[in-house]
């Protein structure tokens, strides 16, 4: 049992190995084929898109942190939902679908809390 | 169905959590944000006691209550565990209230974290699987991490919540490593499964690799030896009040976590578990009692003196390979009852250094002495917290060294002898640094410098209510220790009926 638990890691390994194999290739043969010419244009970010404006250490606002995690909360709570919606009949069918229902009711109002809370400590005021 | 009854302390706790958070919303004065805090944990600790006298209050007739296929189990041991947890939550809320209240900012947060942290204390007593487990040692831990960083302005807050987070998450990585090796090589991370599953694995070094792991990570939550390094600084760094939950609260919520996995879990892995810890508990004892000698800041002191009662609490873990199944029993009990009492005195210790700050505004213990000069009273309650952790009769801290060299002698191994002397040799040294301080603060001149006789006694009606139920708790289960020792062995009948 151990042998084949172990002997299941060797396909892991080969993989790893031509992986490696694979990338180290591509790379090395770059470097030996390809012409290398640096400077101008290619020093900067983004080479093959819109000239960037200012440096890499630019501040961007605090705001968009936080907005990005509310919607990551609600997007987290659409994932829930969906599932749930669809077993809901099998489980009202078993006879404790109100038991079901409510732990979902239970768990919106949760978010909802956290929504009402970012909105009272103005979180969501932009100015 | 869900056995509403028995879920009880954790409901009332979340919607506690909720309701603090709403009430920080809608009131202005921040007080009720506590109040509405206390009142929850009293609330919470009322099914603990209709659940543990199930049979005169409701008339039900086992304690014991299996839910979710075994995985989570209000038991004997849960019910006071839970107890201790939500007690000391309230104690840390009554230790909080001025402090927080002076710094103005994000009380209503403060609660809320802190209560968090206690439901996932309570909800560790009850895991018996390794999911829920890691569940629960989440909930204590992040809050924690948030709370030490308190102090957002404060450098060295800062810098007690980075190392509090970077060794937590570690921990963390590893307790998943081990549980992963051990739950790919059984089929099964439920206790009950794993006791009689773990027999035909004792023998097998990939799985005591597992278990190893598993250890390791709950090390560092009980900061024993070598994975302390962080406890020191965070305490130190961290608000006094949250110095006192992460002593108590957090570090007993990893060793009931411990408790259940080398009890529950495993006990046929004793001889591999035992001689580990006793390695650890004697680096522990001898490494938090030595280097406590030398610290002139009165948290670190507390830091240091937490990580040597950390390798007292392990003494009895540390005295069990090769022991009987009877010996298992009492070192679980041993085991609970130095938990108990260790909450009560040192979180009236913590309350102590608390009181003080606001008045010497020093943490140096060269500022407190002639303490006795300008606040007798808290000179009184300072001498007799540290003489209860030194353990000197007739103060609640010599039961705990009691009944742990009860179960280390009784035990009847070589490794239970042993730990036993490393153990006496410890206390004597603990006597030492524990005395020092106390004796200057009641014989030595104030310094220059420190003017605290000018400054009027600020401690709240909150603090000296958490002060006093911490010395009440000292001298009361001091001279009737039974109460402790009737609670720790009504748990450790859990462990007698496994075998």
């Amino acid at each position: 049992m151990l042998n084949q638990y172990f002997g299941d890691y060797i396909t892991v390994a080969v993989f790893m190995a031509v992986g490696a194999g694979l990338v180290g290739g591509a790379v090395i043969a770059s470097r030996m084929l390809a012409p290398s010419r640096p400077g101008g244009f290619k020093e900067i970010a983004y080479e093959s898109g819109i000239e960037p404006v200012g440096g890499g250490w630019n501040q961007s606002h605090i705001r968009y942190y936080i907005f990005a995690l509310l919607f990551l909360i609600f997007d987290v709570e659409a994932v829930f939902i969906f599932p749930w919606a669809i077993r809901l009949d099998f489980f009202t069918e078993l006879g404790n679908g109100f038991l079901i229902l409510w732990e979902m009711v239970a768990f919106i109002v949760i978010l909802v809390l956290g929504l009402v809370y970012a909105v009272r400590k103005g979180v969501l005021r932009w100015e | 169905m869900i056995d509403y009854h028995a879920l009880a302390p954790e409901l009332i706790l979340a919607v506690t959590v909720l309701a603090v958070l709403v009430t920080d919303l809608v009131v202005r004065s921040k007080v009720w944000v506590a109040v509405v805090a206390l009142v929850g944990l009293f609330a919470a600790f009322v099914p603990i006691l209709t659940l543990a006298f199930c049979e005169p209050l409701v008339g039900c007739t086992e304690v014991t209550r299996t839910m979710f296929l075994g995985s989570y189990v209000v038991d004997s041991y849960a019910l006071v565990l839970k107890g201790l947890f939500i007690g000391t939550a309230f104690v840390a809320v009554l230790l909080s209230v001025d402090y927080i209240e002076s710094d103005r900012y994000y009380e209503g947060e403060y609660f809320f974290l802190l209560l968090s942290a206690a439901l996932g204390a309570v909800v560790m007593s009850s895991a018996r699987d390794f999911v829920s487990i890691v569940v629960a040692l989440e909930l204590v831990s992040g809050p924690g991490f948030l709370l030490a960083g308190w102090r957002k302005a404060d450098e060295r807050s800062n810098e007690a919540a980075l190392k509090f987070f970077i060794s937590g998450v570690l921990a963390l990585a590893l307790l998943m490593f081990g549980v992963s090796l051990v739950y790919g090589l059984t089929g099964t991370q439920q206790f009950d499964q794993l006791a009689a599953a773990s027999v035909q694995f004792v023998d097998l070094p990939l799985f005591t690799i597992g278990v190893l792991f598993i250890l390791v990570g709950f090390g560092f939550k009980v900061s024993a030896v070598p994975f302390h390094y962080w406890t020191p600084d965070t305490y130190q760094g961290s608000p006094t009040p949250v110095t006192a939950w992460l002593a108590v609260g957090s570090k007993t919520a990893g060793f009931v976590g411990l408790l259940s996995i080398a009890f529950i879990a495993f006990p046929a892995m004793r001889d591999v578990w035992g001689p580990i810890l006793w390695v650890v508990a004697a680096v522990t004892m001898v490494v938090g009692n030595v280097v406590a000698i030398k610290q002139t800041n009165i948290v670190r002191l507390l830091g240091y003196s937490s990580i040597a009662h950390a390798g007292f609490i392990l003494a009895p873990f540390a005295a069990m390979a090769g022991a009987s199944d009877a010996a298992m029993s009492q070192a679980f009990y041993a085991a609970v009852a130095y938990l108990l009492i260790y909450a009560v005195m040192n979180l009236g210790a913590f309350g102590v250094v608390i009181a003080g700050l606001s008045k010497v505004e020093s943490a140096e213990l060269t500022d407190w002495s002639g303490l006795f000069r300008h606040s007798p009273g808290l000179a009184v309650l300072l001498a007799g917290f540290f003489f209860s952790l030194a353990g000197i009769p007739p103060l609640a801290g010599w039961f705990a060294k009691l009944a742990m060299f009860q179960a280390t002698i009784g035990s009847g191994t070589p490794w239970g002898y042993s730990i036993a002397v490393i153990a006496v040799l410890n206390s004597v040294v603990a006597i030492y640094y524990y005395a020092k301080p106390v004796k200057s603060a009641f014989f030595d001149e104030v310094p220059e410098g420190v003017s605290a006789a000018a400054t009027p006694s600020v401690a709240s009606p909150a603090l000296k209510l958490a002060l006093g139920l911490s010395i009440a708790g000292v001298v009361l289960l001091g001279i009737f220790p039974g109460l402790v020792a009737q609670l720790s062995r009504y748990t450790s009948e859990i462990i007698a009926a496994i075998f």
